[in-house]
């Protein structure tokens, strides 16, 4: 009953709290660079911004998908919370991921076009980790259920270590963080699929792009399994080696990414299947 | 009516360069860089012009760049505030009277606030935005129409020449 009400309380302040994860990353970039820094609750200044700007619509297709993907991703982030389906959990990110990329396709912008294409390209570079990730949990619990590995009482990083790598290796691509940030590089494609959004239908963007955060964060966080404190710290950790990563690399290019992501996190996912699979850990 | 005070929390950058010389766009960019760093006022320059609010324009507008600066411009949601940049942006500068250019920003979009120097230094950029923040904070949405072009683009040549067209408020 306690950890129900805890659950809803988390779904609905999802936003809030993407929203201070983004703007303590905005401070703990701008100190890695030693600059001062926007204040912590910059992105909800900018929100109340936006808010007040005027709307200027593409069409009503491109703004209506974006909205659907701010709500699919919410919708992706609450069956997370709840503890259900992993397969169902990948399939609902890469149903909102699919929207902005429809969204991105309906306009005649060539950058939103260009940034349309390299999401698509950025899917196909985590989503085959993301799956194999979810077997060995399923390997390691005998069940897809989320909650299972939340409830999982040896933490599951202990037994699956290199699960967690290939996930630290991919969360740059899914963070949309350099180097491989590649579908919104702002100085090639000035954002990609979020191009020719503006105003409120932007904001639809902009908090989504917060729900990631806080999507990709518990991920990390399952693998505390039932220890909290070690989901809080591997969360931490994980926190500062993407900002670390995104301060300190040049982006790479799509075959770049592409071949990083097939020849490397892709074989470290497998090899971790393969141990889960006979139990050697 | 409250919401108008988070625009000055956050203004966002559009930084366009109508032929300028690059001194004035380094300078804009050194105000980017650790020194300066306006991203302490929540700023950031983000090269696109449908989620901006500030418009700092550099150069004086060749007659090769104008038909893009009103483009740019018109493509900006209200509320908005231009700021010229630079000798060349407020008055045409040295290139004043030239063949290719006509001399200053204002003659084509309107403009808010003038930050004079040859090149401007990243302290007058600073105070100039902060200045453009108090009239950006007490404009409307309705108070600015969207823009109109002057001229109808032509046909000329088997190609549309666009390069006739101004802004109309």
């Amino acid at each position: 009953m306690n950890s129900s009400i805890i659950q809803i309380l988390l779904i609905v302040l999802a936003p809030v709290l993407g929203g201070l994860i983004y703007g303590f990353e905005r401070v703990v970039r701008a100190r890695m660079q030693r600059r001062i820094g926007p204040p912590l609750l910059q992105p909800f200044y900018d929100f109340l911004k936006l808010m007040d700007k005027r709307k200027m619509m593409v069409h009503s297709t491109h703004a209506f998908l974006g909205i659907l993907h701010f709500v699919s991703l919410w919708f992706a982030l609450a069956v997370l919370i709840m503890g259900g389906d992993f397969i169902l959990i990948i399939f609902l990110h890469l149903l909102s991921t699919a929207l902005l990329i429809l969204a991105g396709f309906s306009t005649r912008s060539i950058f939103s076009h260009l940034g349309a294409n390299r999401s698509a390209i950025s899917v196909l570079a985590y989503e085959p980790v993301l799956v194999i990730i979810a077997i060995s949990a399923y390997m390691l619990t005998g069940s897809f259920n989320v909650s299972e590995i939340y409830a999982n009482t040896t933490p599951v990083i202990m037994k699956m270590p290199l699960a967690f790598v290939a996930l630290l290796v991919i969360l740059p691509i899914k963070l949309k963080k350099s180097p491989f940030d590649i579908s919104e590089a702002h100085q090639e494609v000035v954002g990609g699929v979020e191009l020719e959004y503006s105003g409120i239908f932007y904001e639809a963007i902009y908090t989504a792009k917060w729900l990631d955060y806080i999507f990709c964060y518990l991920l990390v966080f399952m693998f505390g399994g039932n220890n909290w404190g070690l989901g809080l710290v591997l969360v931490a950790l994980t926190f500062i080696y993407i900002n670390a990563l995104d301060n300190s690399t040049a982006r790479v290019n799509y075959k770049q990414m592409l071949r990083f992501s097939f020849w490397v996190a892709l074989p470290i996912a497998f090899l971790n299947l393969l141990m889960t699979m006979f139990h050697i850990l | 009516m409250s919401l108008n005070k988070f625009r000055t929390k956050s203004p966002w950058i559009l930084h366009y360069n109508a032929g300028s010389c690059n001194g004035c766009d380094i300078e804009i960019l050194a105000c980017l860089a650790p020194k300066y760093d306006i991203e302490r006022f929540g700023m950031i320059n983000t090269g696109n012009p449908k989620q901006s609010d500030i418009m700092l324009v550099t150069g004086p507008v060749t007659k090769r760049s104008r038909e893009r600066l009103v483009d740019i411009y018109s493509q900006m949601p209200e509320p908005k505030v231009v700021i010229a940049c630079g000798s060349c942006g407020c008055t045409g500068g040295v290139f004043r009277g030239m063949y290719n250019c006509e001399g200053g920003i204002d003659q084509y979009i309107p403009v808010d606030v003038y930050v004079p120097g040859c090149g401007c230094r990243p302290e007058q950029i600073i105070a100039g935005v902060v200045e453009a923040l108090a009239i950006l904070e007490k404009k409307t949405k309705d108070m600015e129409g969207s823009v109109k072009l002057h001229n109808d683009p032509i046909e000329q040549d088997g190609q549309t020449n666009r390069r006739e067209v101004a802004a109309v408020i």
